[in-house]
């Protein structure tokens, strides 16, 4: 309780941030950190919670991002309206990819939606609607330079908000608990009364949504998208990084990912292009050997065990 | 209407694993409020008729009827909310959540789990708790319990789901002498509450003092049926399960 309380302060005090600066590359900044950690609680609903790992989950980005684009300039919609129904579509495309691929168990799950996500791409990039790979472009927001950049920074804020409440309420609930019990042991869950695969689909359609949001919201930011940069398969690698370097299957341990994550990954790649994709590499490995339970997790025990978390760590999960 | 005395039957189940016929044309009934034993040597198909009758496999024939409707075919989880539960002979916790949640996800599904509120699934788990003798584990993670206290979890996710009738696939199996006592009074308790009990076990001691009734598997087939008093001292059985040192000890 005590943890979370210091975690909601120190939301409160960041959601203040466009008042207590006028730098608006910071706030830029921070809203790239929020659309991350979007992503991240996002990945983290069907990831974290379910226990099925996603290497695709950039395609519902993608999809969100193009549904929004198509719908802004091509039908007129305003922002909300297109963002909304791009965060729907993404979530019934989540259903329809998850009913057949969500029967997969481990790496073959992991590899299929990898799969489903380059395939879309390719998709992407060669039909008319979405007009290839020279991209599209949304119309602009009509405000002051000033305005468009906290104008981001909240939308983004306030979907995070409602995700991590959602996620809150869901966790506290037979939904959630249900999906725990799949995570824990699937065979279980099934003979205990739970049907399996409507809570995966729903765990994976939700994640999908938001992950579909963020997407919207990152085209309309850009005010211009192609399909290699938002169907990135980075983009899930930077998901599931976060998410297990905060701490899978915890409420806030996606958010102090996307932070710690994107502060350095922004300061890397600003100096090295390729240092920054090492040290994703090297951040999974080491949390994985040392502290797999994530940074959440380490806060937590090791003012109790000490150094001797670590070790125990590296015995208990040794590959 | 009478209830009929019959809660549960199979007609004709069958099962190969390739080659091998596991399960060979078993048909049997449970009795409601009657707790019916199931034994036979390693590798006789106990296991694998209990993996058809909830759903976990699927039978090449034959019928399954619970109160007169017909489940086969059903998928475990609409088996589970029928009101069949079973336990796994190689235990099946959720290791990462506590004893208390491991069980009140059962009350939370089951049969009864969609009349229930999540305060009255989790009031419903302590009660389980307290029956199955677990209070004092009742916070830790489940992947940190003894042999035993994993074994009565098994049992206590299954009679939280309210249902009717449970399968207990070896639940004693790796007990020491108290805590087999402790479980067949747990068993003999769950029977009270009406539900009917069909048990797998190798624990002769509690099979012969809590069944009304044994049947006996072979190779897949059922070699006999009856009271414990007469399957025990068939001769068949115990020359195909109980062995020669059982036959030199009764002699
Ligand atoms: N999934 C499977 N695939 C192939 N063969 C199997 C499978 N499950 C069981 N068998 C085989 O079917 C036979 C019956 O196995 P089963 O587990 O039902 O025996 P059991 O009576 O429960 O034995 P035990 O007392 O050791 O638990 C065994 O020969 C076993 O090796
Ligand atoms: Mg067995």
């Amino acid at each position: 309780m005590k943890k979370n309380l210091l975690l909601i302060s120190i939301l409160i005090l960041f959601s203040l941030s466009p008042f207590l600066t006028s730098n608006n590359f910071l706030i830029r900044f921070l809203t790239d950190i929020l659309i991350f950690s979007i992503l991240a609680s996002s990945w983290n609903i069907i990831g974290g919670y379910t226990g099925y790992a996603s290497f695709g989950n950039v395609v519902f980005f993608g999809i969100g991002a193009y549904s929004t684009s198509i719908l802004m300039s091509n039908t007129g919609l305003g922002f909300f309206v297109s963002m909304i129904l791009g965060g729907i579509i993404a979530a019934l495309f989540a259903l329809l990819m998850g009913l057949p691929i969500l029967r997969l168990k481990g790496h073959y799950f992991a590899i299929a939606t990898l799969g489903v996500a380059e395939a879309i791409k390719a998709l992407v990039q060669n039909l008319n609607i979405t007009e290839g790979n020279s991209g599209i472009y949304l119309p602009p927001p009509e405000m002051s330079v000033d305005g468009i950049y906290t104008f981001f920074f909240y939308v983004t804020l306030i979907v995070l908000a409602l995700l991590l409440f959602l996620t809150s309420i869901i966790f506290k609930n037979k939904f959630g608990y249900n999906l725990k019990a799949i995570r824990e042991n699937e065979d279980s869950a099934n003979s205990m009364g739970i049907n399996t695969t409507i809570y995966k689909s729903a765990a994976f359609s939700l994640s999908g949504f938001f992950s579909g949001l963020a997407g919207g919201i990152y085209a309309f930011q850009q005010g211009f998208i192609k399909p290699e940069p938002v169907f990135n398969v980075l983009i899930t690698i930077k998901m599931i990084v976060m998410s297990v370097f905060g701490g899978l299957g915890s409420l806030f341990g996606p958010l102090i990912g996307a932070f710690t994550i994107e502060t350095i990954s922004e300061f890397l790649s600003s100096y090295f292009l390729v240092a920054h994709t090492l040290f994703l590499g090297i951040v999974i490995i080491l949390m994985i050997l040392f502290a797999p339970k994530g940074m959440l997790d380490i806060f937590i025990n090791i003012r109790k065990k000490g150094l001797s978390y670590f070790r125990k760590n590296i015995e208990e999960h040794r590959v | 209407m009478e209830k009929d005395p019959v809660i549960l039957s199979a007609k004709g189940l069958t099962k190969k694993f390739g080659g091998l016929t596991a399960v060979n044309n078993i048909s049997f009934e449970l009795k409601r409020g009657e707790i019916l034993g199931l034994i036979g040597p390693n590798g006789s198909g106990k296991t694998t008729l209990v993996n058809l009758l909830a759903g976990n496999l699927r039978s090449a024939g034959g019928e399954i009827y619970f109160n007169g409707i017909s489940i086969k075919g059903l998928p475990p989880y609409r088996i589970g909310r029928i009101g069949v539960a079973r336990t796994f002979q190689i235990v099946k916790p959720f290791p990462g959540m506590t004893v208390l949640e491991n069980i009140a996800v059962g009350a939370m599904n089951g049969r009864s789990g969609k009349k229930r509120t999540i305060k009255k699934a989790f009031s419903i788990a302590e009660e389980v708790l307290e029956f199955t003798g677990l209070s004092n584990d009742s916070g830790s993670l489940a992947e940190n319990l003894s042999v035993a206290s994993r074994k009565k979890l098994e049992m206590a996710k299954t009679l939280a789901m309210d249902p009717e009738v449970i399968f207990f696939d070896e639940v004693m199996a790796g007990l020491n002498h108290k805590e087999i006592d402790r479980s067949t009074e747990i068993i003999q308790k769950i029977r009270e509450r009406g539900i009917s009990v069909l048990m797998i076990e190798h624990v002769m001691r509690a099979i012969r003092s809590i069944t009304d009734r044994i049947f006996v598997l072979h190779h897949g087939n059922k070699i006999a049926e009856g009271t414990p008093e007469q399957v025990l001292n068939d001769s068949e059985v115990i020359k195909a399960y109980l062995g020669k040192r059982y036959e030199q000890l009764i002699k």
